[in-house]
């Protein structure tokens, strides 16, 4: 399989994440400058990543808010994530965020922002009197880092962390990874979250992806996504719930929760779930909940300090 | 005798998955509109029957690998051997919608008596630009003057089946605001499927276990219970309902004690649901059957071989 197939993944999320936020699901002025538009998505889909994207969001502001954003995000994977800016806009922008992808994703996100000053501008004006450097396919700034790394390779993570003169591995640090640990090997998956475990004392990792793939509509995945040369290499920790969570706690962390996306879903703010499914007919109910069924949200933390855990044990 | 040789020749170029020029389309519409405004809300069908639920546009699942044409009509017989009802819901969701609506509409005005065709509640302008198809026809076309010519026939299908004078066919359900079936010949279907209102309901209304009357998560149509079901199969002299509308992972599904019945007749939906598809098939004396099928191997789909890519959270 190539990481190219991999990276497109990327494309294709933001792609579904953009027209999501033009048909109104969600507020988001800079995925715009990030992705073009593409083709129509069908209801279940923009109300699936509606789900996801608001999931993650309830989770990681209340680790923002317990930590009174004294604290880093680490999101591996990013892609074209736009985590920065909407944290910026809504004043909760954590000490450092980090974002990590290959090397040819950060590129093109790089440039982005170097010829886009909608994107520029709010790097910069958190920037003080620093420069905002962009050069090598990285991002460097103060409050905001995009760098390169294979994700396999938690040496390079770690070496190119250290680089970074104010990231600090005692501080309350949360980790991302949407849609990410799925294509990496069982034992390369489980390295990366061992070395979070082991690295830092204090930390939560939040981790959205597929679950429920034995049964049929899994091995249907399997195979449209093989017909795209995009192997899904970590699919046994996506058995259930419970593997989910066991990845976790084996590796480290001190305890793990993982929800279905149809559970996360009605835990949502009720007035914002009642305004999006108006935006558009469902015709089809079955359909969204059977992607929701398999698909889950899952948060381990590691609390020595008990930090974060309070703010992480109910969604 | 009419001169079937060009509808012929479209017939068996739709049959291999190539679409027909536009003037055809035009005017193949024509001829079926002149069929379709005769047939009654309540069209009248005569056993044996084979009945189909949503097909969705996917084509090579309806077309076969044999000469015949249909994957779907293989398993069940071609037309006109075999009568058909199909339940509504032609389009979206799949890739081959144009060439699935046109077959079956070229089929339905070369054997106007062998094959009915009834509305569902995606035979609608409003919901054809949400799920493919307006986007497949402007892709394929080049201009919506297809969809325009589509979507002015779906106004004119029929509501509604009866197959001797017992088995009501509907593709969604019933509606509180219809008792009879004299009621739904009634209604001036001519028109875009309403946001509400019988008709409306008649496209959208699910089955629940409950009873009375229920709100759908959908957005449009109702839920009823059973006991809603017993009263209108009583008034109305009727053995059972049949429908499709939902998507049934074993291809059918009996509700309420056999009166009312779900058939599904596109295996696979979306290319991602992983389930089987059925067909319903009633002999003269309304002996009940059933056919499953998986959807065609991806060794038949043959030309265009271009591989459908379904939506997932990637």
């Amino acid at each position: 399989m190539g990481d190219e197939a991999v990276q497109s993944t990327n494309d294709d999320a933001s792609q579904c994440k953009r027209f999501a936020v033009q048909k109104g699901y969600w507020k988001d002025p800079y995925i715009q400058y990030l992705v073009r538009s593409g083709d129509r998505r069908a209801p279940e889909i923009n109300r699936g990543y509606f789900a996801r994207v608001r999931g993650i969001k309830v989770l990681l502001d209340q680790f923002l808010e317990k930590t009174k954003c004294s604290c880093q995000v680490v999101n591996f994977g990013a892609g074209f994530d736009t985590l920065f800016w909407k944290l910026k806009d809504e004043n909760k922008l954590p000490d450092i965020i980090v974002d990590f992808d290959f090397r040819a994703v950060t590129s093109r996100k790089c440039q982005y922002v170097k010829v886009r000053p909608p994107l520029l501008d709010q790097v910069k004006a958190v920037s003080g009197s620093e420069a905002v450097q962009i050069e090598n396919a990285e991002l460097h700034s103060p409050k905001y880092h995009i760098m390169w790394a294979d994700l396999r390779n938690t040496s390079q993570i770690e070496s190119k962390l250290r680089g970074i003169d104010n990231f600090d591995f005692s501080k309350p640090t949360v980790f991302i990874t949407e849609c990410v640990l799925v294509y990496l090997q069982p034992d390369k998956s489980s390295e990366l979250i061992k070395w979070a475990a082991e690295s830092f004392a204090n930390s939560v990792f939040i981790n959205y992806e597929q679950v429920h793939m034995s049964d049929k509509f899994g091995q249907v995945m399997v195979s449209n996504l093989r017909g795209r040369r995009c192997e899904l290499e970590g699919i046994a920790p996506c058995q259930d719930l419970d593997t989910q969570k066991l990845r976790f706690v084996s590796n480290g962390f001190d305890d793990a929760v993982a929800l279905e996306m149809g559970e996360v879903y009605r835990y949502l703010p009720a007035d914002e779930v009642h305004r999006v499914e108006r935006l558009e007919f469902l015709d089809e109910t079955e359909l969204l909940n059977q992607l929701l069924q398999h698909y889950c949200l899952c948060w381990a933390w590691k609390d020595k300090d008990q930090i974060v855990t309070e703010a992480v044990i109910a969604l | 005798m009419a001169d079937y040789s060009d509808l012929d020749r479209q017939i068996e170029q739709l049959r291999k998955c190539e679409i027909i020029k536009e003037s055809e389309v035009k005017a193949l519409c024509a001829k079926a509109r002149e069929i379709l405004v005769e047939e009654s809300n309540v069209q009248r069908v005569d056993a044996p029957v084979t009945v189909c639920g949503d097909i969705h546009g996917q084509f090579y699942d309806l077309k076969s690998y044999s000469s015949h044409g249909f994957y779907l009509c293989q398993v069940g017989g071609d037309v006109p051997d075999t009568n058909y009802l199909f339940m509504g819901d032609f389009v979206d969701r799949g890739f081959y919608s144009v060439e699935t609506f046109l077959l079956l509409l070229a089929l339905k005005v070369r054997y106007p008596d062998r094959i009915t065709l009834i509305r569902g509640n995606h035979e609608s302008r409003q919901i054809t630009q949400v799920y493919g198809f307006y986007d497949e026809c402007l892709r394929k076309y080049g201009s919506i003057t297809v969809w325009r010519y589509c979507t002015e026939i779906f106004d004119y299908l029929s509501l509604s089946a009866i197959i001797d004078g017992k088995i009501f066919c509907v593709h969604g359900g019933l509606s509180p605001s219809i008792a009879t079936l004299d009621q739904i010949r009634m209604i001036d279907r001519k028109q875009e499927v309403p946001h509400d209102g019988p008709m409306c309901d008649l496209l959208w209304s699910d089955p629940e276990d409950t009873q009375g009357w229920g709100v759908s998560p959908r957005g449009a149509g109702y839920l009823f219970g059973s006991d809603v079901v017993s009263q209108f199969n009583a008034d109305n002299n009727i053995d059972m309902i049949c429908r499709a509308h939902q998507l049934v992972i074993e291809g059918y599904k009996w509700h309420f004690n056999e009166t009312v019945l779900t058939v599904w007749s596109a295996p696979n939906y979306c290319y991602r649901c992983g389930n089987v598809a059925a067909i319903f098939e009633l002999d003269e004396h309304l002996m009940k059957d059933f056919t499953i099928f998986e959807a065609a191997p991806q060794a038949v789909r043959g030309k265009p071989a271009k591989r459908p890519q379904p939506d997932y959270f990637l």
